[in-house]
């Protein structure tokens, strides 16, 4: 039927459409009748018959009501007619007893969506004609928003889904199987009504039981249980949330329940857990166990300050447990145990960090810093430490293969790098190192020199440079010996000993104060000769013996007829040497033939007669004491298994009190021009600068070496006032200026 | 020229100022003292009184008879300030352009006017920018020729002449301490450093921050005070 409306066509002869001629009349029961049958259907539909309906008749029908111009109140009845077919799916739902209260209210949600679907089919004319225009919500949506309001949220089925759905989830955390797949399209509903009714209706409730539940649970776990235990459970726990979550919730849902469990379990009894007794990070720490430690770093990781409490604890412990060790008096008789057991704890950590702390590098950082810290608490560790390595240079290859070494090695650097006094280890490490190449017992050239290149790199070429100083005089000093034996006729050095002659430069090496000496005239002669020979090629150099520093090989041989080779010191030598124009000789004698000082002579002595094994004189007394009147005979009884002895040991001791304290004034002394020397340098450069500026840029210069003591730094600057490279400025005393 | 004992080139000059009237002239003369008496024979005369008579100079017996005719002790500060005004280069000599140069920036020729002067000598160590300069003049004068630094028992009996004149509470303790602990001569900077000490940081310590600037000597009497509690203050 089309109503035409007339519009007269410009064109000659053109048809003309003209009205009805008679009264066109609308049906009154048009709507009446057409509603009829869309409502019968939609009551067919909800009865699940709609087999027998013609859905194209029904579209054409919602399709008419809307040309008509009735779509408003097809609207209307459709949602009168929806909320009475809802209200009794609703009886039926009250109705289901317990477990079936939420299968009927699945069963009836089916229905209902089946049915929608339906009709939004039928009316999809209106849904995009009437309702765009009119801005009404969609067919299928309001469908759904009247599913809400009836059902969801109706007094009787509010409550009770909610408290269903959550004791469900308890029973499952308290160990009973729950129909999940049943969950899973309830919770999917919920979603479907809309984000805020899964939020409003499910989430907000489940996430606040969730809370109490875990508050509870962590309550008492926390009474009864170790700390590895409870981080246990904790860690089931979150991944039994995870699981709920990815099985029948909605995934948004699972940043926040983890949250809540973070929270309950872990945020709220941080500290307990961490610094529990005999359980704790401590306990775990000091025994190793890395699978808890592991456990308790990745679940203290969700907590915020998590990380930081356990670093903080793990360093204080370190600290605690260092500082003990490093002012045990025990532990400080044995220097080289003493750094074996910073390395060992050293390495501990390195390992805990590594294996269980993802090698975290603000835990490397906690750990070096704690190191630091205790490291330096021992003023005598830079001696210890070089005693370390003068140790494995000593024993070399013997003990450990080439790798081992150098990974020792290596280690040992890294607790170099943590001491603040680097200037005192290269004092002590230039002494052990002196030692070791005169007595000719280092064991390995490589091993020296590749630890050479390790403090070159850490510290500069200048830290080196005296040190490769002493290598280089070795060598050049076995050429100078053999350019002597070339160049000197054989004539003149017939009988004479052989001599090897080390020529140290002063500067490079240790200085000694070296005392009197008289050796015996074999050695005067052919040392004369050498010094003949060096001056002659080297003018304007001064040679002085090192007597305390030498050795010498003898051939003895004795009255019971033994026959052996004495590796001696050149003190030693002396003395031994006496023996062979007297039988006996005092104590008092020998003193005035070698001339050797007392202190020295004695040792000497008393290493020559009274040490088991290596008695090759004889005294008399037997005491340990050398009184003046005391006599020494050759020990003709003298046997060894060997027939290389050596006597004396010379290796580098660890200092008594008074050589620590000698050392250390030298230190100290030497720290005075380096830091004269850098106030001039920051001085000439800036020109102008402020005390505190001036204090804090030296400490900064100088601290690769050693700490700076503020005191010494200030009576250094009024060095310089006093001898006029700086003055004050005259109106701000803070002020210094550099005085070209 | 009679009544101010004024040269007349003097007098012209200040007449002329005041625009050749009297009492004018008076007062314009007065108020340059310094550029007034230039009487220098006088001076010639005065300075030859004390002068040792194999020497140029003015040497311990000339002064002990200088102080004498002033009616002073020679260990009286107005010695020093004297001695300041003259530019004198060591304590206990005068040269002979050292004295008259003194004397003719003092304004007088005569050793009684010099005597009438002697309290208002005394009082120019009263304003704060003269007593530092002659604070500081004072080290180079007490020191013993051709040394950098200023002897120990010189430099405390210096230190007491001048701070009775300040009255600094801690002068004794300041002393002790120096006799006990350090025993060695003091250099300039400490000295220098030690006037400003007395001036900004008050006797009970409130203010003095070791981080500050001050010589290490002076934060050793810091320390010293604390340890033997003469101090009450706590930081």
């Amino acid at each position: 039927m089309m109503n035409g409306g007339g519009g007269g066509g410009q064109k000659k002869r053109a048809p003309r459409i003209e009205p009805f001629r008679h009264r066109v009349e609308t049906d009154p029961k048009f709507f009446d009748k057409s509603w009829r049958k869309l409502h019968d259907a939609i009551r067919e539909i909800y009865n699940h018959n709609a087999s027998g309906l013609s859905f194209e008749e029904l579209y054409r029908t919602a399709y008419n009501m809307v040309l008509n111009k009735f779509a408003p109140q097809l609207y209307e009845k459709l949602t009168e007619n929806m909320k009475e077919h809802l209200e009794d799916m609703r009886t039926c739902i009250d109705a289901a007893q317990g477990g079936l209260f939420l299968e009927e209210l699945q069963r009836k949600w089916n229905d209902h969506n089946k049915a929608l679907t339906m009709i939004r089919d039928i009316l999809m004319y209106m849904d995009r004609t009437y309702i765009p225009t009119n801005k009404k919500t969609p067919v299928f949506d309001h469908g759904l928003e009247l599913w809400r309001d009836t059902i969801v949220r109706s007094p009787t089925i509010q409550g009770r889904l909610s408290d269903t759905l959550l004791e469900l989830i308890h029973s499952e955390r308290t160990g009973e199987v729950i129909n999940r797949g049943l969950m899973r399209t309830t919770t999917k509903m919920l979603m479907d009504l809309g984000l805020s009714v899964y939020q409003d209706d499910f989430e907000r409730p489940f996430l606040e039981v969730s809370a109490s539940f875990y508050s509870g649970e962590s309550q008492q776990f926390i009474e009864c249980c170790a700390c590895g235990e409870y981080l246990k459970q904790a860690e089931r726990r979150l991944s039994e949330e995870s699981e709920r979550v990815s099985q029948y919730l909605d995934v948004k849902t699972h940043e926040k329940i983890t949250a809540v469990v973070v929270n309950e379990m872990l945020a709220n009894h941080m500290q307990r857990l961490i610094l529990m007794e005999n359980s704790g990070l401590v306990n775990m720490l000091v025994e190793d166990r890395y699978e808890d430690l592991t456990r308790m770093y990745t679940l203290f990781n969700h907590v915020p300050d998590g990380l930081t409490t356990i670093r903080s604890v793990m360093a204080s412990h370190i600290k605690d447990t260092g500082k003990s060790l490093v002012t045990d008096p025990e532990r400080l008789k044995d220097p080289v145990d003493f750094v074996q057991r910073l390395l060992n704890m050293k390495d501990k950590y390195d390992n805990i960090i590594n294996v269980s702390f993802s090698n975290d590098k603000s835990f490397l950082n906690a750990l070096n810093s704690s190191f630091e810290h205790f490291i330096n608490l021992n003023n005598r560790s830079p001696e210890f430490i070089s005693l370390f390595v003068d140790d494995k240079l000593r024993k070399g290859v013997k003990e450990a293969n080439e790798e081992d070494l150098e990974t020792v090695l290596d280690k040992v650097m890294m607790l170099f790098r943590y001491l603040q006094e680097k200037d005192l280890f290269e004092k002590y490490y230039k002494q052990h190192l002196a030692k070791r190449l005169l007595s000719g017992r280092a064991a390995s050239d490589d091993s020296e020199r590749s630890m050479l290149v390790k403090l070159k790199t850490e510290c500069g070429y200048q830290f080196t440079s005296k040190l490769e100083g002493m290598f280089t005089d070795l060598k050049t000093s076995e050429d100078t010996t053999q350019g002597f034996y070339a160049s000197t006729s054989s004539e003149l050095l017939a009988d004479a000993p052989t001599i090897s002659v080390q020529i140290l430069t002063t500067g490079s090496w240790p200085t000694q104060t070296c005392n009197t000496c008289n050796l015996p005239p074999e050695i005067v002669s052919v040392s004369e000769k050498f010094r003949a020979y060096y001056l002659g090629t080297h003018n304007g150099r001064r040679l002085t013996w090192q007597t305390n520093m030498g050795h010498a090989d003898i051939k003895a041989t004795f009255g019971n007829g033994s026959k052996h080779e004495l590796n001696v010191s050149t003190y030693q030598m002396c003395v031994l040497m006496l023996f062979n124009s007297s039988d006996v000789l005092t104590y008092r004698e020998i003193e005035q033939s070698t001339a050797i000082p007392a202190a020295d002579l004695k040792r000497c002595l008393q290493s020559l007669a009274l040490v088991k094994g290596k008695q090759v004189l004889r005294k008399e007394p037997m005491s340990r004491d050398i009184a003046d009147d005391d006599s020494f005979f050759v020990n003709d009884k003298f046997t060894s298994k060997l027939f290389k002895v050596k006597i004396g040991t010379v290796a580098a001791q660890k200092e008594t009190d008074p050589e620590k304290l000698e050392t250390r004034q030298r230190v100290e002394e030497d720290r005075k021009p380096q830091i004269e020397a850098a106030i001039v340098r920051i001085m000439k450069s800036r020109r102008v600068l402020d005390h505190n500026s001036i204090m804090m840029e030296v400490t900064k210069q100088l601290q690769p070496r050693f700490m700076p003591n503020p005191v010494v730094i200030k009576k250094r600057i009024e060095s310089l006032i006093e001898r006029e490279f700086l003055e004050r400025d005259k109106t701000d005393r803070k002020m210094y200026r550099y005085l070209a | 020229m009679a009544i101010t004992g004024a040269s007349e080139k003097a007098a012209l000059q200040a007449l002329k100022a005041s625009d050749w009237h009297l009492e004018g002239a008076f007062d314009v003369f007065y108020s340059q003292p310094q550029i007034a008496v230039a009487n220098t024979l006088h001076l010639e005369e005065v300075y030859n009184r004390y002068k040792e008579p194999d020497a140029d100079m003015i040497m311990v017996e000339g002064i002990s008879q200088l102080c004498n005719d002033l009616q002073v002790d020679p260990q009286d500060i107005v010695m020093l300030v004297i001695s300041w005004h003259m530019k004198a280069s060591t304590m206990c000599e005068f040269t002979r352009q050292e004295f008259i140069g003194g004397l003719q920036s003092i304004g007088v020729d005569s050793i009684e006017k010099l005597r009438e002067k002697l309290p208002s000598l005394r009082a120019e160590l009263k304003d704060d920018q003269k007593f530092r300069e002659i604070y500081n003049f004072a080290f180079a004068w007490a020191r013993e020729k051709g040394q950098k630094s200023l002897a120990l028992e010189t430099a405390i009996g210096m230190w007491r002449l001048l701070f009775a004149e300040r009255n600094w509470p801690l002068i004794d303790y300041w002393c002790q301490f120096l006799q006990v602990r350090h025993n060695k001569a003091i250099s300039r900077d400490t000295w220098a450093q030690l006037l400003e000490f007395v001036k900004t940081i008050d006797p009970q310590l409130t203010n003095y921050d070791e981080e500050d600037a001050w010589p290490y000597l002076i934060d050793e009497f810091v320390d010293y005070l604390k340890e033997n509690g003469l101090v009450q203050h706590r930081r």
